[in-house]
């Protein structure tokens, strides 16, 4: 007797959930994100993540300031975007300074961003790996940290997440003098 | 073959073929690519070595994508369908958006070529490889110090969600980091982890330490971490024992900072400008692979 393999199922592995409190909203969330092009799945949040309804949106984690920005243009509401990992994650949120003198370094995860003391320009950016994170660093380097776009805004990844965060440090350090 | 695939920030479809030098960027199947951080600098890196040892350059897999996914994902593909007749010897992985299922799908693929290349990751493609629980089956990964606290936390799926503790580790501390990562199998054959120190470690085993030159500055360029990726995987592509080709690149991107005087303002051109001189100058005496030619100078 032959048995015919049962074609794999495909799988979707993002490592991030989007949690609700009714299934309304995790289908109107669903429908907004597909409609601009985020992979998404529809899934059961395990019972230790569980927050309100038995319904929640599989996420690409990395995608999670994208994702976030995406469902406040539309006033979608949601309780709140959790990694999908052993104990319970929170975003980084300290950051480390490094004076070299005429400039400034900050750390933020992964990210840093350094100014020159005396201009408040973006000299450079490093560290990240994801595909926001060089074209980031071409929109910022060379920029007034008062003028340069923010990566909150057109970033889309938890690596421009963290240069937002270095780059809210450069800030409260350039503006209260604090070098 | 020595073959790199990775994301750049331009308008770009998929674009393969080998890499040429022009001015200070890069020429591939007709499209200009700046050297800049990312996968240009890697690119541009990797070229640096192949040219002053007089090997074949390195062919790449580029895409345009600013952060959507797009060409993250038409590179994934591309890989996985024909990375079994393409048969590279070293396959380098770079900027790509995280895609745990693909990643497990291109691992896949390479399983099932008839030679395995050398597989380096760095940058994202090093986040996903963790992720999903496939470090194991790279041969080279390139953390700086928070990545290898990533590396450590067995369930941090990206750098910006690690515990807060191992973010407070400094860089004296990698050795327990590197336990833990080996211990948790999120970490490939060997590691480079770049910072004050560079620790180089072969399964497990922390085999160098690197520390001079010390320009710290170098943290602070954009694509630093990027030159050093490129380079270990075109030493590797040169014949090096992979842990070689580790200490080799730690001390070449140290050097060229030197020669460069870098600041925190410099650009990573600026840096990669200096390999030539680096290796011409050291290069033989590292690594005891001297290329002949005109004012070959290992003192």
């Amino acid at each position: 007797m032959t048995f015919l393999r049962r074609k794999e199922k495909p799988s979707f592995e993002g490592g991030g959930l989007i949690l609700f409190a009714d299934v309304p909203g995790a289908m109107g969330a669903e429908k907004i994100l597909k409609g601009v092009g985020y992979g998404i799945k529809l899934v059961a949040p395990p019972p230790a993540l569980r927050k309100g309804c038995d319904l929640a949106l599989g996420i690409n984690l990395a995608e999670q300031p994208g994702i976030e920005r995406a469902l406040r243009q539309k006033n979608a509401e949601y309780l709140g975007i959790t990694p999908l990992g052993g104990e319970a994650q929170e975003l980084l949120e300290i950051v480390k300074v490094v004076d070299f003198g005429d400039w400034v370094m900050v750390r933020a995860g992964n990210m840093k961003l350094a100014f020159d003391k005396r201009s408040g320009i973006i000299a450079n950016t490093s560290g990240g790996g994801c595909p926001d994170i060089p074209y980031l660093h071409a929109e910022l380097v060379g920029k007034k940290l008062s003028e340069a776009p923010r990566p909150k805004d057109i970033g889309f990844t938890l690596c421009a997440l963290m240069l937002e965060r270095a780059l809210e440090e450069c800030l409260t350090i350039w503006q209260g003098g604090e070098t | 073959m020595m073959l790199i695939a990775g994301t750049v920030p331009q308008d770009l479809p998929l674009t393969t073929g080998e890499v040429k030098a022009s001015g200070n960027a890069m020429l591939v199947n007709g499209s200009q690519i700046p050297c800049a951080q990312g996968t240009g600098a890697l690119v541009k890196a990797a070229l640096a070595v192949t040219d002053y040892l007089k090997l074949e350059p390195p062919k790449v897999i580029l895409a345009g994508d600013t952060g959507r996914g797009e060409g993250s994902r038409a590179i994934y593909e591309y890989l996985i369908q024909n990375i079994s007749h393409l048969a590279p010897n070293v396959l380098v992985l770079h900027y790509c958006l995280p895609d745990m299922a693909l990643m497990r799908k291109l691992c896949q693929a390479v399983e099932d070529c008839g030679k395995k290349p050398i597989m380096v990751a760095d940058a994202a493609s090093m986040y996903v490889a963790k992720a999903a629980g496939l470090a194991s089956r790279f041969d080279i990964f390139t953390p700086d110090a928070t990545e290898m606290a990533f590396l450590a936390d067995p369930d941090a799926i990206h750098p910006a969600y690690i515990n807060k503790h191992l973010f407070d580790t400094d860089i004296s501390q990698t050795p327990e980091l590197v336990s833990a990562a080996y211990q948790h199998k999120s970490a490939a054959k060997i590691l480079l982890v770049k910072g004050a120190i560079d620790y180089v470690v072969k399964e497990g085993k922390i085999v160098a330490t690197i520390s001079e030159p010390d320009v710290p500055e170098l943290e602070a360029i954009g694509g630093t971490g990027d030159t050093v990726a490129g380079l270990v995987s075109a030493f590797a592509y040169a014949g090096l024992e992979l842990h070689e080709a580790a200490i080799i690149a730690a001390k070449s991107n140290r050097m060229a900072g030197k020669f460069a005087q870098v600041t925190p303002a410099t650009k990573i051109g600026q840096v990669i400008e200096q390999f030539s001189l680096v290796f011409k100058k050291y290069l033989c005496s590292w690594s005891g692979v001297c290329y002949m030619g005109e004012g070959e100078n290992d003192d």
